[in-house]
């Protein structure tokens, strides 16, 4: 436990760790009633930190009843492909994000989950029922939009009453419904003013409150945070992982942002142009990235190509070899691998270097400081550039552009990804 | 709701058909009313004139509408929407009312007469209506509002900055106006000079009330078949031939205004 | 502007603007400040500035059956003819804003045609189908003729409108379970309102004074007041027009100051 979390701490940063400590925050309430619930609670983080290659997005798929299953399904928008031969189950209570450059499909496969148009081929499954051809309204789906879609014409209370108007609820039903949807956003005391009155975080906040009162079995969000400023974005983050946490609906969240995604999913499911490139936990996508794309939209990486040679080592530029971790590979086989920059130590010449470690030598091109982090560029003597990451210290013993170093990293650290 | 666009369609297209009908069946079927009215006297001089007393409406409406365009454009937007209402009421104002205002200026006893009489102290009888005169300023009435408006709408899309950045550039405001606003307003000129022309091909009502007998217009011309004559066909033909003109003259701005989508 | 620096270049040239523009304004205007003070004059002469002031032109117009008569046709039909283009133009635009179809710009264009086509020919064309069905002469045949006019004017301020809404409060409201009837009326119309009512009144507006499709339509039981009007401009000029046209353009001073109160100009710059 102890171990994982360190790793945790190096590798994804302060994103991550404050999330965790949200995360036992939240916990606590009931710890004190019940000493059990702590394990309970912290083994899906604990199978998270740990990489498991074995791990893959189908085999949670296969168990259980999907909230939401796609199979077969693409969309053509006249000649143009929006979206590939894709199968996609997502399951009851499940937190899927849908991570991807624009135009990469995400949010063609969001609007077909919603009904906004027909797939070209294939079915959706919504909660085991064939709904492909059903109306938007009798999905059953609640969702909030990046522009927050309020009504300009109607107060904070009509907004969030709206679709319990539409389903002809009681008024004593509409008023306890939205006044507790508007209490879990924190928005009590809002009920008569309009939406143009409130600020942007306020706005989706109402939203997400319009969303939740009916109790949709999936709720679905396009970029729900995209408009907000920063500081905001982090702390709406921890309030929709709270909502999801207590309410227990499924949530397809769309977003470009990958810290967002690393943050919030049980799964993410990675898109690039009209594809599923990868679908994972957050720690696969990290760590187990399958190919080149998703080890470069997925945090910072270093990407060296070589090919084996007969001692089992990866021969690249410069004639120089690597270690590359996993099993006997065949001479004359291509490869790439991937090491992420924070993995990759700099050390002085004189300085001893640890067995199973890869190392080059190069000079230092450029170093910036970033805040927490420090980013310093090498050029290699064999004509890469590898770029390292490390916590920052002060200017003083930062490395200066133009000195003699050399770089390392385990062979444990280095990823071999599918060409 | 497809329902209403068909409905739409089905008040629209009739009329137009029937004019086509009617132009071609007398009966029976033949292109001879189209020979007869090409071929005479009366309608070449008719067409003759409309295309010359639209050409020089427009190109004076245009000139005086781009004045007055860029001179709103450059009012700060308070003083601008107050100013709109010396433009806007004239836009909605009936063109029946502006006739008879200009007869009542313009007329033998009209307030010009009566100010140039009074200037020269003699008697002045200008004759200012009926006539070419007449016809011109109440055609230029009616159809400056129409061409403030485009014109005003892309002088108003010029961005600011353009101007800021040609003036620290050492640009003066003649040099200003030729190279940055002259060119960038350009298809709002385009547009509203051709949206003019077209509208003044149609004109009806000003050249029967304001011009003179040799002044009337295509448009009088079908009234005078249809009334006088009562004959359709010819009627139908000469409104064919009218439609066609403004047909090819409204395409390019159609063409136009889809690319602006 | 405080704080502004004052560039004796730039003030000369906006002077001169200025100086060109001012009497452009001038000739846009003379119409109205002519027409309304000849209103107040009296009955026997049309001079301006007039000699004397009374309210005797008016008198004449409300005590003439056939002003009234013809003020009544004109009004009866400008108000049917904007509820038959609302309801038809607001469904329709909705229906052509929100919709991608085959032939999309061919329907676009046969519906646009109207505010294209010589009016001209479409009032020939009118009292030739009308002649045909027998219903010229009709205050049912001139509130057609108006309909067709006024609705691309008024599609394309719905279009106008449409297409500034956000598409996701429509699907949104779908998704929370609207039917497509609900969501319009409970969605699209509240947000379109400004829109309705400048195209309405413009719709009015156009009905009220229009006179061509009139002029062939009108039997001599529905003369529309700016039949009447061109009728006697065309004949002989009487100092009433004056008292006419000063009531248009209380009429047009109203729409104008609701279309700038909504901030919607004209549909020509659409």
């Amino acid at each position: 436990m102890f171990n994982t979390n360190g790793i945790q701490r190096r590798y994804l940063g302060m994103n991550q760790q404050t999330r965790k400590e949200e995360a036992l925050e939240e916990v606590q309430p009931n710890l004190q009633l019940q000493g059990g619930l702590r394990t309970f609670a912290f083994r899906p983080q604990r199978m998270r930190n740990e990489v498991n290659p074995m791990q893959d997005g189908t085999v949670l798929g296969a168990r259980g009843a999907h909230a939401i299953a796609l199979s077969g399904i693409s969309k053509m928008f006249g000649s143009v492909t929006a979206l590939h031969l894709t199968d996609l189950s997502v399951d009851k209570g499940e937190f899927l994000t849908l991570l991807g450059p624009s135009g990469s499909g995400k949010t063609t496969l969001l609007n077909l989950i919603a009904g906004a148009f027909g797939p070209t081929t294939g079915t959706i499954l919504l909660g085991g029922r064939d709904t492909t051809a059903t109306p938007p309204r009798e999905r059953g789906i609640g969702m909030v939009f990046q522009n927050y879609a309020l009504m300009p014409h109607m107060t904070v209370f009509e907004n969030v009453a709206y679709p319990l108007r539409v389903r002809r609820e009681s008024a004593k039903a509409i008023h306890d419904k939205v006044t507790e949807a508007l209490e879990r956003v924190g928005l009590r005391g809002f009920e008569d003013r309009r939406p143009r009155q409130l600020s942007g975080g306020q706005q989706q906040r109402v939203g997400i409150a319009r969303c939740i009162v009916y109790s949709p079995a999936i709720i679905l969000m396009d970029e729900p945070l995209g408009a907000l400023d920063k500081n905001l974005r982090e702390q709406m983050q921890g309030e929709v992982k709270r909502l999801h946490k207590d309410l227990g609906t499924t949530v397809i969240y769309v977003t470009h942002d990958q810290e967002e995604a690393l943050n919030m999913s049980d799964r993410i499911c990675l898109m690039s142009s009209g594809k599923i490139a990868q679908l994972g936990t957050p720690d696969e996508l990290y760590f187990q990235p399958c190919n080149q794309f998703v080890a470069e939209f997925v945090g910072e990486s270093n990407l060296i190509s070589g090919e084996m040679n007969a001692d089992g080592l990866m021969m690249i530029a410069g004639n120089r070899s690597i270690s590359v971790p996993g099993a006997m590979r065949t001479e004359g086989l291509e490869l790439l691998v991937m090491v992420r920059p924070e993995k990759v130590r700099i050390c002085g010449m004189d300085e001893a270097v640890t067995d199973n470690s890869n190392q080059l030598t190069g000079d230092v091109v450029s170093s910036s400081f970033v805040g927490g982090m420090t980013r310093v560029t090498i050029k290699t003597d064999n004509g890469l550039n590898i770029t390292a990451k490390m916590v920052s210290c002060r200017a003083e013993s930062r490395h200066v552009s133009g000195a003699r170093v050399r770089v390392c990293w385990s062979s444990s650290d280095t990823v071999v990804l599918n060409k | 709701m497809s329902p209403a666009v068909l409905a739409v369609i089905f008040i629209v297209l009739p009329p137009l058909l029937y004019v086509f009908y009617t132009s071609v069946y007398g009966p029976p079927l033949s292109l001879a009313a189209y020979g007869e009215v090409l071929t005479s006297k009366l309608f070449r001089q008719t067409l003759s004139t409309t295309l010359i007393i639209a050409s020089l409406s427009s190109l004076l409406s245009l000139l005086l509408g781009f004045v007055v365009a860029l001179h709103l454009a450059r009012q700060p937007a308070r003083r601008r929407a107050i100013l709109m209402l010396l433009v806007l009421l004239p836009f909605w104002t009936s063109i029946l009312v502006k006739c008879f205002a200009f007869t009542v200026i313009l007329g033998r006893e009209g307030i010009i007469n009566n100010i140039l009489s009074w200037i020269f102290d003699a008697k002045v009888q200008l004759p200012l209506v009926l006539n070419l005169v007449g016809l011109l300023v109440g055609m230029t009435s009616f159809l400056v509002p129409l061409v403030v408006l485009p014109v005003l709408a892309s002088l108003v899309a010029i961005d600011e900055a353009i101007y800021r950045a040609a003036s620290i550039m050492g640009a003066k405001p003649p040099r200003i106006f030729w190279t940055v606003t002259v060119p960038m307003s350009l298809p709002g000129v385009f547009a509203g000079l051709l949206s003019i022309f077209v509208m003044s091909l149609g004109a009806f009502v000003v050249p029967a009330l304001l011009g003179g007998p040799q002044d009337q217009m295509l448009s009088n011309l079908v009234d005078f078949y249809n009334r006088e004559v009562l004959d359709w066909q010819k009627a139908s033909a000469i409104s064919v031939v009218l439609f066609g003109m403004v047909l090819v003259f409204a395409a390019p701005l159609a063409l136009w205004r889809r690319r602006k989508v | 502007m405080p704080g502004q620096i004052d560039d004796p270049h730039s003030r000369r040239y906006r002077a001169l603007g200025t100086g060109l523009a001012v009497p452009i304004y001038v000739f846009l205007l003379a119409p109205i400040v002519v027409t309304v003070p000849m209103a107040f004059g009296p009955t026997n002469a049309l001079t301006f500035p007039p000699a004397s002031y009374s309210f005797d032109l008016f008198r004449i117009f409300f005590n003439s059956p056939a002003w009234l008569g013809s003020l009544f046709e004109s009004l009866k039909i400008a108000i049917a003819t904007t509820a038959l283009a609302m309801i038809a133009g607001t469904l329709a635009g909705y229906w052509m804003a929100r919709h991608e179809f085959a032939g999309k710009g061919l329907v676009t264009s046969m519906i646009m045609s109207p505010s294209i086509v010589p009016i001209i020919v479409i009032g020939l064309g009118l009292y030739l189908y009308f002649s045909y069905l027998r219903i010229t002469g009709t205050t049912l045949s001139i509130v057609l003729g108006h309909v067709m006019v006024t609705l691309p004017y008024v599609i394309v301020m719905v279009v106008a409108g449409v297409n500034k809404l956000d598409r996701n409060l429509e699907f949104g409201a779908e998704l929370m379970g609207a039917g497509p009837m609900q969501m319009f009326v409970t969605v699209v119309i509240p947000q379109l309102v400004p829109s309705l009512v400048s195209a309405a009144f413009f719709a009015f507006l156009l009905s009220f004074d229009e006179v061509i499709i009139a002029w062939f339509l009108a039997g001599p039981n529905t003369v529309t007041l700016p039949v009447k009007m061109f009728n006697a401009l065309h004949w002989e000029i009487s100092p009433v027009i004056a008292a006419v046209s000063t009531l248009m353009t209380a009429l047009s001073l109203l729409v104008c100051i609701v279309a700038i109160g909504l901030r919607k100009w004209t549909p020509t710059d659409v």
